[in-house]
């Protein structure tokens, strides 16, 4: 297979834009990838493009939309949701196109325009849309899930509500420092500690927003493309993980999980990154950057060990010893993550990417990781929807 | 079966998820006696790889378990959750079964500051809110025995 490279990234920033339409946002953020990798829109041969949604039909076909805008060429358009991973779905399959030799300039893109407060069920069909079971008999928003595995987690290793506070501390240092960022303050314990409890023991501050955003990359292997990049970044591996049975976390929309573990926890998410560090011949140690899905801060602390950054029971001492922060063993979410972010469902993974990118590309200014050669971007979707891409400079 | 409890005054918010035809409130389930597998909803199938996926059989899991993990919910669930008034806070928990499958549900008629990992429950049915017939509509909760 060819080797594939990233040779142009593009955002729309991230905040709340209930007035605009996703065409409007995904625009915006192809027109800037275009721009960066100084790439006409001829040469696009392929468009692998998130589903967006919270837009019905046409949603569904947002790639088609979004050729539209730049100029029908009858290129291959596909669009793609894998949840939360959406993106990783639609940048993966841009890289097998390139690297199988279909094409040889392709776009990934995904945007998102979220409704207000919690995310909750898109249809009122319980017999075929499973998810309705958890909204209309358990009262179950997303951050229930991730309460119930953290206070596993304390009782387990001893996570402390200090831990969980601390995760946002370091975040927002990074946050403050991006200007892509929609929440820029810093905080620190005391106000995490002190902000108003969501789901038991999550904080407010603790769990991320939901925001609007869109994000796009080109990828390419020809030749021609590579030498006009700026500081063009190879894809070393892009894959989807799906769960693993007898993984005993009980994943968003199920209302059961085994009791017995014959799987890792987030296994969707393990799976992605071992196939990850398989293909692309390198394992955690060799991760200068790792951008994790900071949902809430049990995600910050759970996915350092599932990525094998640290043994199991470990990750509140990596972070308690700095060992997370730029200087430390690994940076973590240097871009701020989720947390200085919000989350933009079918965007998100791609911006992850671009902010790993950034990072190999030495455009971090202050958050800038001395000597960045090597990043990983992972995400978590749930129902057992993962990927992980890893970049090389 | 549904018949029955709905001339209690009862019917269930959505159908086929729990029994509560006799004394003790159980949760339906499904086991294939292939691999092994407990599975709730009884249709949510996740088998073994490999299985053959035969002999699925419908089972009611054990009205008692015990708590795997809980969380308080400090804000009221948007919809489709429907209830009679604004509930929160309220407590869901995690429940183990004897089975070997753990389940999520409402945590009611229990002090929710003194939850603890490990406090036997059983299972009970919880009114969302009565329907335009008078009848109370449920689901299934979990209650902690023993408490302080």
């Amino acid at each position: 297979m060819r080797e594939v490279s990233i040779v142009g990234v593009g955002l729309h920033p991230w905040g709340k834009f209930k007035d605009k339409t996703f065409v409007e946002i995904g625009t915006v953020a192809i027109a800037n990838a275009l721009k960066d990798a100084d790439v006409e829109w001829k040469d696009i041969q392929a468009i692998f493009s998130g589903i967006y949604i919270y837009g019905g039909n046409a949603g569904h076909i947002s790639g088609q939309y979004l050729e539209s805008v730049f100029g029908e060429t009858g290129i291959p358009v596909v669009n793609v949701y894998n949840a939360c991973a959406t993106g990783s779905a639609a940048i993966r399959m841009a890289y097998n196109s390139i690297a199988a030799g279909e094409t040889d300039t392709a776009l990934a893109v995904g945007v998102d325009i979220s409704p207000e407060g919690f995310l909750s069920a898109k249809s009122d069909n319980p017999k075929q849309d499973r998810d309705v079971l958890r909204w209309r008999m358990t009262g179950m928003p997303n951050p229930v899930y991730w309460a119930l595995e953290c206070r596993k987690r304390m009782a387990k290793y001893g996570t402390t509500d200090e831990d969980l506070a601390r995760v946002k501390v370091v975040l927002s240092q990074y946050g403050s420092k991006n200007p892509n960022a929609r929440y820029k303050k810093t905080y620190t314990l005391e106000e995490v500690a002190n902000s108003l409890m969501v789901c038991d023991p999550l904080r407010l501050l603790e769990v991320c927003a939901t925001s609007d955003g869109a994000a796009a990359v080109i990828l390419s292997a020809a030749p021609a493309a590579i030498r006009k990049a700026n500081r063009p970044v190879k894809i070393a591996a892009t894959t989807m993980g799906s769960a693993i049975y007898g993984d005993p976390t009980l994943r968003i929309s199920a209302l059961s999980a085994p009791a017995r573990a014959e799987a890792p926890l987030l296994s969707e998410s393990y799976s992605a990154s071992q196939q990850a560090y398989k293909k692309a011949g390198i394992g955690p140690e060799d991760i200068d950057v790792l951008e994790l899905p900071d949902n809430s801060s049990w995600h910050y602390l759970q996915y350092l060990e599932t990525c094998g950054f640290c043994g199991e029971g470990e990750a509140e001492k990596m972070l308690r010893d700095g060992q997370t922060q730029i200087g430390g063993k690994v940076a973590v979410c240097p871009s701020g993550g989720f947390s200085s972010f919000g989350e933009a469902i079918g965007a998100q993974a791609i911006w992850q990417v671009v902010e790993a990118s950034n990072q190999l590309r030495g455009r971090c200014g202050e958050r800038q990781v001395p000597d960045a050669k090597v990043a990983m971007a992972q995400t978590y979707g749930l129902m057992g929807n993962s990927g992980t891409t890893i970049l090389k400079i | 079966m549904e018949q029955a409890q709905a001339q209690q005054g009862m019917v269930p918010a959505l159908p086929d998820l729990f029994d509560f035809a006799g004394e003790r409130v159980r949760l339906r389930s499904a086991k294939c006696n292939s691999c092994g597998t407990y599975f709730f909803p009884e249709s949510h199938a996740q088998h073994r790889s490999g299985c053959s996926r035969e002999g699925v059989e419908k089972v009611l899991l054990n009205n008692r378990g015990k708590l795997a993990s809980w969380t308080i919910e400090h804000y009221m669930c948007p919809p489709p959750f429907k209830t009679s008034a604004n509930i929160a806070p309220y407590g869901i928990g995690l429940v183990e079964f004897p089975e070997g499958i753990q389940v999520a549900g409402l945590i009611m008629e229990s002090n929710l500051d003194v939850l603890k990992i490990g406090q036997d429950v059983e299972t009970i049915t919880y009114t969302l809110y009565k329907n335009d017939e008078g009848q109370d509509v449920v689901t299934w909760a979990f209650r902690v025995l023993k408490q302080a």
